[in-house]
């Protein structure tokens, strides 16, 4: 399998920004700063070599047969064997090579070497010095520094050298090396977690929106309330903007459809009635014909109602009121019946959806209710939990046997066909609520009737 | 039985005048909302059949002003609009009852005798305390004219309660008033009930006597006005 690409994240590319910059510019800082440090001491150090030529110079002699003195030096770790600080006077020989003259007791039985390079260079510009670096007697690494003069009294130049252990310095360059590094890390650790408390800070406006977005999109709320700053501001008004156009092309759907049903319905009042004064074999051809029409009309109707539900955004209907309504506009309906409507829902339970959705689910449960009952229904609204309620129609007619339960719900189907009215009651009601990704439930009430329990969404008061 | 028919399309008006005179009633037509307004206020109808779309003046604006205007002629609504919200909007208007397009005329005469049936049924006094009204033979009740939507629970307790107008009554003689014997009763269903109606009537015609009941009263204004 192969991996899903990374998509591109404001957060990310801020950061790696950032990043980046503040890493590149540690580094160069770091590198300089130990470069810096390092090449001052080994000027320092070179001031001490030089020191050392310089007593060379001035302390050495020739003899009158050209032999070259040693200079008395005090220095006592010039006479410890080996103890890091060395002198030597030397003389060019044949070959690129030199032989020694005179050099300290420091180096005991050893010679102080010279590069090729160093010796060529000391050649070539008598009284400047040169320095290199060589590896001494046990293996010390020296820095040496090398000078050729010409001594009064000798024909021959010589050449100065001196030398000094150089470990102390390098261990020093590498302690100032190793705690810019620990500092720099710090630093830039540092900045990385300001810049990403910076991103986040600065983009919480952005993450606020989308919570917004997302509640409306629940129906937690109806439109982008917050404040936003200028950058986003035109953002949240354009989406408003847009919340409110999809209402209105519901809300303008919706009445399209109502004016095409209102259209064709009154014709086919006029071709009902119409047959029905005629009878005969045309005028029941008309009747089934017409009667087949309404049905279309009204599955269309539906439908187109369906359509224009997906699209709308962010509504939510107080329960409460819409059961008031309902019940007292049914009780008007089954009137010569007598039938009483008890209902009961908390006052402030929210339906995550559109009124006239909420009105035809519980109209048509609470309307085959009245059909059935002897006299009386009970609706129960409650909630479930933050995301559920449900919504329970119970009457005290015959019921329902559980084998006949199931035909009730198949699109189409009436169990009282003579019942007026739209009359396709619970299958309508049951497609509505899976469209709302809700269930439609049936069982028997303690009422002696029906039980029909609809699941909702709900939405957050 | 005079019946005024409103119904703007020419055809269904033809027939349903016809469906109508052969059942035995007299029937007027109105083909627009501004003659029916006028024909329904200034003739005493028994009944009047509605058609809510029609020209100049809908259908449900008519019946609320006939409404306003204290004509209670039962009213029986045709539309081809059948979603519930229009049968809530229309019955709000103050219909007494809905059928929706298209329909069978015997279905229509059936509606039609059992809505006069009932009109014609037992005359008792309206009751009337302050700006409250209410008109047991049509099961009404309005506030300052307007129409109140009550349900047969909420009507059944304002009825009890303005029949013993100014007299605590206890929340045990209010339950047996509202519910049958064999009904469940539960303990807090007589405050759910007197806090809808309150929503509707407004807080304070019901006063609560603290561990005794619950009394209607006219609003201090009012009494003096009656």
């Amino acid at each position: 399998m192969s991996r899903a690409p990374r998509r591109p994240s404001l957060v990310r590319r801020l950061v790696w920004l950032a990043a980046g910059w503040s890493v590149a510019a540690l580094l160069v800082t770091g590198v300089l700063l130990t470069t810096a440090f390092h090449q001052a001491s080994l000027r320092r150090f070179d001031l001490g070599l030089a020191d050392l030529n310089q007593g060379l110079l001035s302390g050495s002699m020739v003899s009158a047969d050209g032999q070259v003195q040693a200079p008395q030096l005090t220095d006592s770790r010039a006479l410890r064997a080996y103890s890091g600080r060395y002198w030597q006077i030397a003389e060019h020989a044949p070959g690129g090579r030199m032989r020694v003259l005179v050099r300290s007791r420091s180096l005991f039985d050893q010679d102080l070497a010279i590069t090729r390079e160093a010796l060529t260079q000391v050649a070539a510009t008598p009284g400047a010095p040169a320095s290199y670096d060589v590896i001494g007697p046990l293996s010390q690494p020296l820095r040496a520094m090398a000078m050729q003069v010409t001594l009064p009294g000798r024909r021959a130049p010589v050449i100065m050298m001196a030398a000094e252990d150089r470990s102390p310095i390098d261990r020093e360059s590498e302690r100032f090396a190793f705690l810019t590094a620990a500092a720099l890390v710090i630093l830039g650790a540092g900045i990385l977690a300001a810049v990403m408390i910076q991103v986040r800070v600065g983009l919480r406006p952005l993450f606020d929106l989308r919570r917004e977005i997302s509640e409306v999109r629940k129906g937690k709320t109806e439109r982008v309330a917050g404040t936003y700053p200028v950058e986003l501001e035109p953002l949240a008004t354009e989406l408003n903007a847009l919340v409110t156009h999809n209402q209105e092309v519901v809300e303008r759907q919706r009445t399209h459809v109502g004016n095409l049903a209102h259209a064709l319905k009154t014709p086919l009042s006029v071709m009902l009635t119409e047959a029905s004064q005629r009878p005969g074999p045309l005028s029941e051809v008309v009747t089934h014909q017409a009667e087949l029409m309404r049905g279309q009309v009204d599955h269309h109707l539906r439908r187109a109602r369906a359509a224009a539900r997906s699209q709308s955004l962010g509504e939510r209907t107080l329960v409460d009121p819409v059961l008031d309504e309902l019940a007292s506009t049914l009780e008007r309906i089954f009137l010569p019946k007598a039938v009483e409507i008890d209902w009961r829902a908390p006052e402030d339970l929210c339906f995550r959806g559109e009124r006239q959705d909420l009105l035809e689910l519980a109209g048509n449960v609470i309307e085959n209710a009245g059909q059935w009952c002897k006299g009386k229904v009970r609706v129960t609204a409650a909630s479930v939990d933050g995301e559920r309620f449900t919504l329970r129609v119970e009457d005290d007619g015959p019921g329902l046997p559980p084998e006949r339960r199931g035909e009730v719900l198949k699109r189409g189907a009436r169990l009282d066909e003579s019942a007026p009215g739209s009359g396709l009651g619970l299958a309508i009601v049951d497609e509505l609520a899976r469209a709302y990704g809700g269930a439609l439930a049936l069982s028997d009430s303690p009422m002696g009737g029906l039980r029909v329990e609809l699941t909702l969404p709900r939405a957050e008061s | 039985m005079r019946i005024l028919l409103v119904e703007d399309d020419p055809d269904l008006s033809r027939q349903l005048k016809q469906a109508l005179s052969d059942a035995g009633y007299a029937v007027d037509h109105a083909a627009d909302g501004e003659e029916a307004h006028y024909l329904g206020d200034a003739e005493p109808y028994d009944a009047i059949v509605l058609d809510l779309g029609l020209p100049k003046m809908d259908g449900a604006t008519v019946l609320e002003k006939w409404r306003r205007d204290n004509v209670g002629t039962p009213v029986l609504i045709l539309t081809a609009r059948g979603a519930w919200s229009d049968k809530v909007a229309g019955f709000d208007a103050g219909a007494d009852d809905y059928l929706t397009k298209p329909f069978h005329t015997e279905e229509l005469l059936a509606r039609l005798r059992a809505l006069l049936r009932r009109s014609a049924g037992h005359a008792s006094p309206n009751l009337e305390i302050g700006a409250l009204r209410l008109d047991p033979r049509a099961a009404r009740a309005s506030i300052d004219g307007e129409p109140l939507r009550l349900t047969s629970l909420e009507y059944r307790l304002l009825h009890y309660l303005m029949m013993h107008e100014g007299r605590v009554i206890s929340r045990t003689e209010l339950v047996e008033h509202l519910y049958d014997q064999d009904f469940d009763r539960d303990s807090n269903t007589i405050e759910v009930f007197i806090g809808r109606l309150r929503k509707k009537i407004g807080p304070d015609r019901i006063e609560t006597a603290r561990g005794l009941g619950y009394r209607l009263v006219a609003l201090p204004g009012e009494v003096a006005a009656s």
